[in-house]
């Protein structure tokens, strides 16, 4: 395998939440290397603090120890993609509005910004649906557009936090299919945040699991199997079945 | 189906009577100091067309109307900034927030008096105390709808590159202009009733004069007249507002799913 070039580096990480009457350790000590254009999947339990990272990255809350470095700079607020749980598409936008906002609010003239942005609506397969509010669409189309928003910002960084958590089984597995067609076609790095150990197999290039209290990465595995992967063939399930012992349960 | 359809027609018809009904037989008794509603129709036709204080019944309601939408209009614009203020500002927040607080649980009306001696009987008093009932429920809404927005939205603006600015402007104010709109809602109907306690206190003209006009000369249908006209053009106004919802915020308000 070729040697991919480190995209974000992640050293002695820890957050802790200062309340009012105790402290909350939550991450402690995570070092994690993410490779420029690889599908990484960080794995762990819910309420784990995966959100916490991934907000960190983002810039939308400081860690209290250890530092984060973008090989190519830290990009600036609006030049990271991100896809969220709840898909956080905002109601009074229409598909369209909501995946040109980020170009919108960079001062991109109309044309060009609804030019880019049906592109990617096109590659998440929503054409046909530009001027439909985001209530008119079901749970699997919203995310959709959430995606679309995301890759819209053009960013060669993709967070994406839970981003099917809320969907039905079945949306689930095309959803999951979906996005790593959209990760062949536009290749970007990609940080991949579930509590589900077969959506991590199916999808990552890798999978960090997180676990422990406070977080820290437990282990780190390769599933060394050619996509698209097959649920039920051994390896996966041996992989399966080796993570979940390391796995913590949440209760 | 047709059959339950016909029901919903039916019912409002119905309690119409029975109103009517009640209204006439509390109206013949003895001493009775309510008209009846033919009375009452009477005196509207009659009102229509003979001026009170050289104005027919239309012509008075403008004259309250004018008024409400005056302060309704600087209420609108002053109530929502000082709702954005208090609500998006953390500091502002400290600083006027506790006055405010203060002076919101008065009854717009408990200002007449202080309001009269201020700014005199003329138009001008009027206009300020309507304005105090209709600000006080649009600051009201938009703080707790600039307050309710979901932090999830707050955080996909800033990562989506919304400067401070942009923050409200095009990802808080919007969100919360369903919130906005059923302050202006109440503001209005609050604003109409407080129109007519100030010209009950002192005015030339307006139904709030006209209803005192009719309790000096004994005149009841006259009362009764022009309470019902507040009522019908308070519920005017409310429909004109929710229809205005729907045209405004679609995706709140639309019956699409």
């Amino acid at each position: 395998m070729e040697v991919l070039k480190d995209k974000i580096i992640i050293r002695n990480l820890s957050k802790t939440f200062y309340l009012k009457d105790k402290t909350a350790e939550v991450l402690k000590n995570i070092n994690i290397d993410v490779k420029e254009n690889e599908f990484l999947v960080l794995l762990g339990p819910g309420q784990c603090g995966k959100t916490v990272l991934l907000n960190i990255l983002a810039d939308l809350d400081k860690q209290t120890e250890g530092k984060v470095e973008f090989t190519d700079g830290r990009p600036k607020m609006g030049d990271l993609g991100i896809v969220f749980q709840k898909y956080a598409l905002f109601p009074w936008k229409t598909v369209m509005g909501n995946v040109e906002m980020n170009q919108k609010l960079k001062g991109t003239n109309k044309e060009t910004r609804q030019k880019s942005a049906q592109e990617y609506i096109d590659l998440v397969g929503l054409q046909g649906f530009e001027k439909a509010l985001p209530q008119q669409l079901s749970g699997g189309m919203k995310q959709r557009v959430g995606i679309a928003r995301a890759y819209a910002s053009e960013s060669d960084i993709m967070l994406m936090d839970e981003p099917f958590g809320a969907l039905d089984a079945q949306t689930r597995y095309s959803m999951e299919d979906e996005i790593l067609k959209i990760w062949e076609k536009k290749k970007r790095t990609v940080i991949f945040v579930t509590n589900n150990v077969e959506e991590a197999i199916y999808l990552g290039d890798r999978i960090i699991l997180l676990g422990g209290s406070p977080t820290s990465v437990k282990n780190e595995y390769v599933p060394d199997m050619a996509r698209p992967r097959n649920y039920t063939d051994t390896p996966f399930l041996k992989l399966r079945n080796e993570i979940i012992a390391n796995m913590d349960l949440a209760l | 189906m047709n059959k339950n359809k016909k029901i919903y027609y039916f019912l409002p018809v119905l309690s119409l009577l029975v109103f009517l009904i009640i209204w006439t037989i509390l109206a013949n008794k003895d001493g009775s100091m309510l008209p009846t509603p033919l009375a009452t129709l009477t005196r509207f036709f009659e009102i229509m067309q003979k001026p009170i204080s050289k104005s027919t019944l239309p012509l008075h309601i403008w004259a309250s109307l004018k008024r409400v939408l005056i302060a309704f209009s600087i209420a609108v614009i002053s109530g929502i900034s000082l709702g954005i203020g208090l609500g998006w500002n953390k500091k502002f927040n400290a600083f006027a927030g506790p006055i405010f607080e203060i002076l919101r649980p008065i009854p717009p009306i408990a200002w007449i008096p202080l309001v009269i001696l201020w700014f005199g009987i003329g138009e001008t008093s009027k206009i300020v105390i309507v304005f105090i009932g209709a600000f006080i429920p649009i600051v009201l809404n938009t703080f707790s709808g600039i307050r309710a927005i979901d932090p999830l939205l707050i955080n996909a603006g800033k990562v989506l590159g919304a400067n401070k600015r942009q923050l409200l402007t095009d990802i808080a104010l919007p969100t919360t202009i369903p919130a906005i709109l059923a302050g202006i809602k109440t503001a209005l109907s609050s604003g109409w009733m407080c129109v007519v306690a100030a010209e009950m206190i002192v005015a030339k003209q307006g139904v709030g004069f006209l209803i005192v006009r009719g309790q000096e000369s004994g005149d009841t249908a006259l009362i009764v007249v022009c309470m019902l006209a507040i009522g019908i053009v308070s519920a005017i106004l409310s429909t004109i507002l929710t229809k205005m919802e729907g045209v405004l915020c679609p995706w709140k308000f639309s019956k699409t799913k």
